[in-house]
């Protein structure tokens, strides 16, 4: 947690009904600017937190497919590292901030467009239907 | 009393001696985690939302063991995912009932009637499965129609078998505690040996993002259900843990007592929270930055938090901590919590049935943040 972030005092906390939500951002197919160190930084952290391989292109010129699990936050970008996984690899990598050249949400992001009122409507309509046996499948392994 | 006596001394002699070794912060049940794969798509978890080259992933047994043997904690929780798709899970469950570790198996149990003749009866192994209420409650919830059934065949067969057995619950606004206290009836009735239950935690990544209970609206909530209790029912949690769900004890967060083991690693800071991971446990003890997290900190993430993993832990080391402690379990253990102004909250109407949840509107915010 950063200083920056919007705390809740205790009596607020203590009173809460309902907790808020989460805002899903649509990030999929984003190319963010790594112009300067704030921006890296900010990209990487994005990443960490998406649930859809992203594409990395190293200052090498070498391409990375990867799902970033990871991140470690140093003073400079040199000791701040990400850690993920490609498809084809078992093994967990790391990569410092400061390899890369290019960020690409190239990967679906699987943690967005699914909202419980779909899955209510869909119900709901299925069931008016006289339809037996509703139900939400998990994706596919391709 | 649903926990097994050789299993609460096992857990009261490991806090004692952990409270004699001066040891601050030590795990209680490890979370582990073999794979995030699973075969329901269930609207309040936010856990299993990743590509397919990382829900194909899955621990080994081998990585299991060392995570079990590294962290030391006498129970080890298998949530997922769900283990039973595990192509070795019965060998990581053997692997640990051979190093005398209490484990509880959460499973949906859509496939444990078939999968049962693989496992041998322990005292040292609790199928927990996933039962969020009755038929229509626990269908939708899942979202999977026929889930109650398939659940309720397992859990039937396992206790056949002379498995140890526990229905685990979640719930999210809109639940009905008259429903709940008849589930409650339902589950006693087909021999599991308790019940455990939990508010739910509001994962980012969760497809429903609308229902996740706040602090004032879970108290109530529990109160109402775990007042005026029935003579048969029986929980398989910390009666200190119950007495904070109905808001006459408080705990802060013991993130540290049930640390989560997955294909990342070590999860900082808890099971739920996704905030990095560490390579290993004593990394994950040393360098994890406690003071960030739980609802002191005032972080947002743990606003609403008041989930079995983070304060479960508080209330047993509350518990076996003192003699006042074993006092105040002993005293919960066998207490019907008499309460009419529960009984009174059991009398007003229904909040949502699953039948109107459609009704649910966004919720508002009580408070507005304030900077710390």
């Amino acid at each position: 947690m950063t200083a920056e972030v919007l705390k809740y005092t205790l009596e607020q906390v203590e009173n809460l009904e309902l907790a808020p939500g989460t805002e899903h951002h649509q990030l999929e197919g984003w190319i963010p600017d790594l112009a300067t160190d704030d921006e890296v930084r900010d990209a990487l952290e994005k990443a960490f937190d998406y649930r859809g391989d992203v594409s990395i292109t190293l200052k090498s010129g070498e391409k990375i497919e990867a799902y970033i699990f990871n991140r470690h936050t140093g003073v400079t970008l040199p000791e701040s590292w990400v850690q993920y996984f490609t498809p084809k690899s078992n093994d967990k990598l790391k990569l410092s901030y400061a390899e890369i050249a290019r960020l690409e949400f190239s990967g679906k992001d699987r943690a967005a467009g699914k909202h419980w009122e779909d899955w209510v409507k869909a119900y709901n309509e299925r069931k008016a239907a006289g339809e037996k046996g509703i139900a939400l499948h998990p994706e596919k392994l391709e | 009393m649903a926990v097994p006596i050789s299993q609460m001394w096992t857990v009261a002699t490991y806090v004692l001696k952990k409270r004699f070794t001066g040891e601050k912060r030590y795990p209680l049940v490890l979370m582990l985690e073999p794979l995030f794969r699973c075969n329901l798509a269930c609207a309040g978890c936010g856990k299993v939302q990743y590509p397919p080259h990382i829900l194909k992933k899955q621990l080994t047994p081998e990585e299991c063991f060392a995570a079990v043997e590294e962290c030391g904690a006498p129970m080890v929780s298998i949530p997922g995912g769900e283990p039973l798709l595990h192509p070795q899970i019965v060998e990581i469950v053997n692997g640990l009932i051979a190093r005398k570790r209490y484990i509880y198996l959460c499973t949906n149990a859509l496939e444990l009637k078939r999968r049962l003749p693989e496992f041998t009866p322990s005292k040292y192994l609790t199928f927990s499965v996933h039962l969020d209420g009755q038929r229509e409650h626990h269908d939708f919830s899942v979202c999977r129609e026929g889930g109650y059934d398939l659940a309720v065949e397992g859990i039937k067969e396992a206790v056949k078998r002379g498995f140890r057995v526990t229905t685990n619950a979640t719930f999210f606004d809109g639940t009905d505690p008259n429903q709940v206290r008849g589930f409650f009836d339902d589950v006693m009735e087909m021999g599991v040996e308790g019940i455990v239950l939990s508010p739910g935690y509001s994962y980012e990544k969760a497809p429903d993002q609308h229902r996740f209970l706040g602090r004032a609206r879970v108290r109530r909530l529990f109160r109402a259900i775990l007042s005026n209790r029935k003579k048969t029912w029986k929980f398989n949690m910390s009666p200190l843990f119950l007495e904070f769900l109905m808001g006459d004890r408080k705990y802060e967060c013991t993130p540290w007592g049930s640390p989560a083991y997955n294909i990342f690693g070590w999860q900082r800071p808890c099971y739920l929270l996704q905030d990095g991971y560490a390579d290993s446990f004593k990394e994950l003890l040393e360098t994890t930055r406690w003071e960030e997290y739980g609802v002191a900190s005032g972080n947002p993430k743990c606003a609403n938090c008041m989930v079995s993993c983070g304060y479960e832990p508080s209330a047993v080391i509350d518990g076996f901590g003192s003699l006042k402690g074993i006092w105040a379990m002993i005293r919960g253990t066998f207490s019907k919590y008499p309460d009419q102004h529960a009984l009174n909250l059991l009398n007003e109407p229904a909040p949502h049935g699953p039948a109107s949840l459609v009704q649910i509107a966004r919720p508002d915010r009580e408070f507005e943040e304030t900077r710390a």
